[in-house]
This record gives structure tokens, sequence and C-alpha cells, in this order.
């Protein structure tokens, strides 16, 4: 404790009591959602709900082709900001460091982090869905996500590679170890925590997100027959649910209560993988 | 013999090092001196063109390992095969943060030395550096759990494992604590004869110790310069410039 056994200040006391009083809210405030979605939702909620097909515009039925939807929504939105972003950050750290041009880059996709979901929408709707011809389609909606979670996955991998002990690219460079090799061998594994904090972030936003999917994936609630087809993700069923279909606030909390589960399983799983990871670097190679 | 001639360093519009021009015999120990900020490590990065790495930048001069190719100017130098033949050991300790025998076989397996000839490398050169008989049974543990003497002695091992003709150190010992400082200076001195050792140090006392050759860098106009070389066993008694003797009997620098 910060000082000890000394009496606090008077100030001290305050400015405890204050941040306990915020942290206090903020409990209550999560504990206050979490209660409702488990007493609105928890009766619905079965695994016939999980699997079965949605009827009656959501009030009965199941949400399991929106699960097989947003599922495949997000493979599509990972599929391609992954790479892309990964790929962009290691450009950006490692390579552009003497081109002027690199700057307005960093600061355009901090800008895209800021721009509001409706417009990626707007823009996925235009640019995917007819430009390309791609249509309303699972395709179209993960590559809209893609373009909005991009920002999130180039900005935690460049935190992660600048958090690579700053003596390792000299040292690396000394032994004559190309480029690739120290990206390879040493930045990524250093870089690997930020790309997984990076996805994980990426996905709950991803899977949170309405107002970029309406325009692009759309809102049909019938089994996905392929990438091409339109299909309703999760986030769009509640806010359907909730706004549209009197009678739906059941299967809207038990669908929320769906989503805040796959979230914190995510998150769970994204820790325990990074973990995983640092503690595999220092075993034996074996290629 | 690594020449180096009229050599200077700029970092953007900043000199730090300006028309040095300087022999480096080779199997022999050459001790870089002078006080902080003179343009020292500036100047052993550049044998390596590590000052390829720093932002801004400028080596302009030449230096040439054996009289062939320029270092500085040659267009078609292959980096990675001068920076295997000019190893370099830094001021701080640096293994990766791998395995001990992860941090052999990344730069080993880059060289193209193959897979059954390196764990007879990691022995030899860890034998040479007095490490196998401490560290012989915990390869596969992080380098990073070592001493900090021992790390050091890990990186001279790890350039040593490429067979380089020359190797760099930036004050090796200045990290170390003086037992283990003691024992990595040991090792540097017994590299004589085998490889070209050039070693930048603030300890005038290890450099008349183990220096064969010694060369005083000193700020003129504003840059980096050498005003001073010779053999070590004259040039500390017999110093021709007064700024030199004055460093040399401690009143200066």
């Amino acid at each position: 404790m910060i000082g000890g056994a000394a009496r606090l200040s008077r100030n001290d006391r305050l400015l405890g009591a204050a941040g306990g009083f915020a942290a206090l809210v903020v409990l209550v405030g999560f504990g206050a959602i979490v209660f409702d979605l488990f007493q609105t939702g928890t009766a619905s909620l079965s695994i016939p709900f999980l699997v079965g097909k949605v009827e009656n515009g959501g009030r009965a039925g199941g949400i399991g082709p929106v699960l097989i939807s947003t599922g495949m929504i997000l493979l599509v939105c990972l599929a391609v900001a992954l790479p892309l972003g990964t790929g962009c950050a290691i450009w950006l750290s490692e390579f552009a460091s003497k081109i002027r041009f690199a700057r307005a880059i960093t600061a355009g996709i901090d800008l895209l982090a800021s721009v509001p979901s409706i417009v990626f929408g707007l823009f996925g709707m235009v640019f995917f869905c007819r430009t390309l011809g791609l249509g309303f389609s699972i395709t179209s909606g993960g590559l809209t996500l893609a373009c909005m979670i991009l920002p999130i996955v180039i900005r935690t991998t460049l935190i992660g590679l600048s958090g690579a002990p700053s003596n390792l690219r000299p040292g690396a460079a000394a032994l004559g170890l190309s480029r690739v090799s120290t990206i390879r061998h040493l930045l990524l594994p250093v870089a690997i925590p930020g790309v997984v904090v990076g996805t994980t972030l990426g996905i709950s936003r991803a899977l949170a997100e309405t107002a970029a999917l309406i325009f692009t994936s759309g809102y049909a609630t019938r089994w996905p027959e392929g990438f091409d087809d339109s299909g309703r993700a999760i986030s769009v069923h509640i806010y359907d649910l909730a706004m549209n279909v009197p009678g739906g606030a059941a299967n809207a909390a038990a669908s929320a209560l769906v989503l805040l589960l796959a979230l914190l399983f995510i998150n769970y799983l994204a820790t325990l993988l990074a973990d995983r990871w640092l503690l595999k670097r220092i075993a034996p190679t074996s290629e | 013999m690594i020449t180096v001639e009229n050599l200077s360093i700029h970092y953007g519009n900043l000199a730090a090092v300006r028309d040095v021009s300087l022999d480096i015999p080779e199997g022999k120990i050459t001790a870089v001196v002078g006080p902080s900020g003179c343009g020292k490590s500036s100047f052993l990065a550049s044998l390596n063109r590590l000052t390829d790495l720093i932002p801004g930048a400028k080596v302009a001069g030449e230096i040439r390992l054996n009289g062939k190719s320029d270092i500085v100017n040659d267009p078609g130098l292959d980096l990675l095969e001068l920076r295997r033949t000019v190893g370099m050991v830094f001021q701080k300790p640096n293994p990766f943060p791998l395995s001990i025998r992860k941090n052999f076989e990344l730069p080993l397996l880059e060289h193209g030395i193959s897979k059954r000839e390196i764990p007879g490398r990691i022995e030899s050169t860890l034998r040479e550096v007095g490490l196998w008989d401490e560290i012989s049974d915990r390869l596969d543990e992080s380098a990073e759990n070592l001493s900090g003497g021992q790390q050091q002695r890990l990186c001279i091992a790890r350039a040593l494992a490429l067979r380089p003709k020359v190797i760099l150190f930036d004050e090796p010992c200045s990290a170390l604590d003086p037992l283990a400082s003691g024992v990595v200076e040991d090792h540097i001195a017994a590299l004589r004869g085998k490889v070209t050792v050039v070693i930048v140090t603030h300890n005038l006392a290890q450099a008349r110790r183990i220096a064969d050759e010694v060369a005083l860098f000193w700020v003129r106009d504003g840059a980096g310069c050498v005003i001073e070389t010779g053999p070590a066993n004259t040039i500390f008694d017999r110093p021709k410039d007064p700024d030199a003797a004055l460093y040399f009997s401690g009143a200066r620098g």
C-alpha cells in the first residue's frame, strides 16, 4: 500500500473513495444489464433455441441460421482483416520508416478507426454490393466488417511490434539475419500477444455490429446457402427483435445473452492462446 | 587488416565523425578510447554498416577489409555476408528472448550451416568463452535466465559461431559487475591472434591491459576525430597531442 502504515491524508482518502464509487457505478451498471438479460432471456434459452430455425419473425423457434450466418461473416472478415492488417503493420513498422508517405497512411488508419459504422455500412453497400456486384451477401458483410476492424488490428499489431526490446533489431542485423528471418523468428513472436488482443477487440466489435451489416449482408433469416447468400448477423437479429417485432423481447434477450457469453468465451480463449504462445517461444525449434 | 580512409558520419546535419583515417591490424586488439560523444560507437557501427539502421545516418569515405571491396560505397556489397564476417557484441548483453540453443540456430541456419554441424559449433564456441561447463545441461532454457556476464559471453560465442574475421565490441564490459567484467575481458584478450578485435571502451585501464593498438577519439570543431594512434605500450606514456596527454594522465575527458 502506498504510504505504508502511515495515516492517509484527507485528499488521499477522498481520491480513494471517489475512485471506489466510480468503480461501483460501473459494476452496478454492468450487473444490471446482465441481470436484466438473464431475467428476460433465460427462459427461452435452450439447445433447440441455439440450433432451431427462426420462426414467426423471431418470436418463436431459434437462432440457428443467425449463428451460422454470424460465423460465416466473421470468417470472411477475419480471413481478410488478419493477414492484411498484420502485413500492413509489419510494413509500416519495419519497412516504411524512411518513407514520408507512411505517416499519412498511419494518420489515415487512425482516422478510419473513428469513422461511424453506419458510414462503413453505406460504403460497403455501394462498393461491395453494387460496384463489385457481390449483392446483399455474407461476403459483402464480412468485407465491410474487415474494413472496419482493420484499423484495430493494425494499431494493436503496431503496438505489439513497438514493444519489442530496442536491442533486438540491431542485434539481429549484426548477426547478418535477413529482415524476413528477424520478423518471422524474433519480431512476430513479440507482436503475437498484440495481434491476439487486436483480433479479440476486432471480433468483439464485429460481433456487436449492426449498422454496417444491415445494408450489406442483409437480414434474411433462412439457413444461408453459401457465402453469396444473404444472412442475418446476431446483432441485427437482436436489433430487429427489439425494435420491429412486438413480442420479441424474450428472444432478443436470449440472443443477447448468447452474444455476451460468446464474447466472454472468445476473450478467455484469446488470453489463453497468448499465454500458450509466450511459453512455446522458449522451447527448442521443431523445424 | 581494415583500412579506414577519410571516414565521415553525419546524423542529419550533425557531424558525428569527421575525416577519420585509421589502419586496424589483422589479428590484433585495437582499442578505441575517448570521452563520451566523440563518435566512437558511430565509428564502430560503420564498420559493419549497422549505421544503416539509424534513420538519417550518412556515411562517407572508404572502409576496406583486407583491401577488398569498399564497405561504405560498394553497391553490390552483400550486407548479410559482411555482418557474418564482421561480428559485433553490444554494450548491453542482447541474447534473443529464446532458448540458448535457438540463439545459435537462428543465425547459423540463416548462413547456411547444416543442422548436423550446429551442435558441434555450439559446443566449441561455448567452450571458447568458458561457458560450456556452466550451461551445457540447460541449452533449451531461456537465454534470459543467464546472469549478465554469462549472457555477454553467450553473445560473444554466438558471434564467434559464425566464424567471423573481425569482432567489434562496443563497451562490452560496462554493463557488467567487476567480476563478470574481468571474465569477459579475459575472453576478449584470448581472441588475440584468432580474429581481429576492435573494442570501444571508456576504461583506460582495460585498454592498457588488453590492447595492442590504441586510437584516441576526440571532439574537434564539433565532430569526432582521431587525435592520437599508436601501439599500446608507447601511446599512454608518450602521447604527442596535448589533449591526449591530459586524457591519459586522467586530468581531462
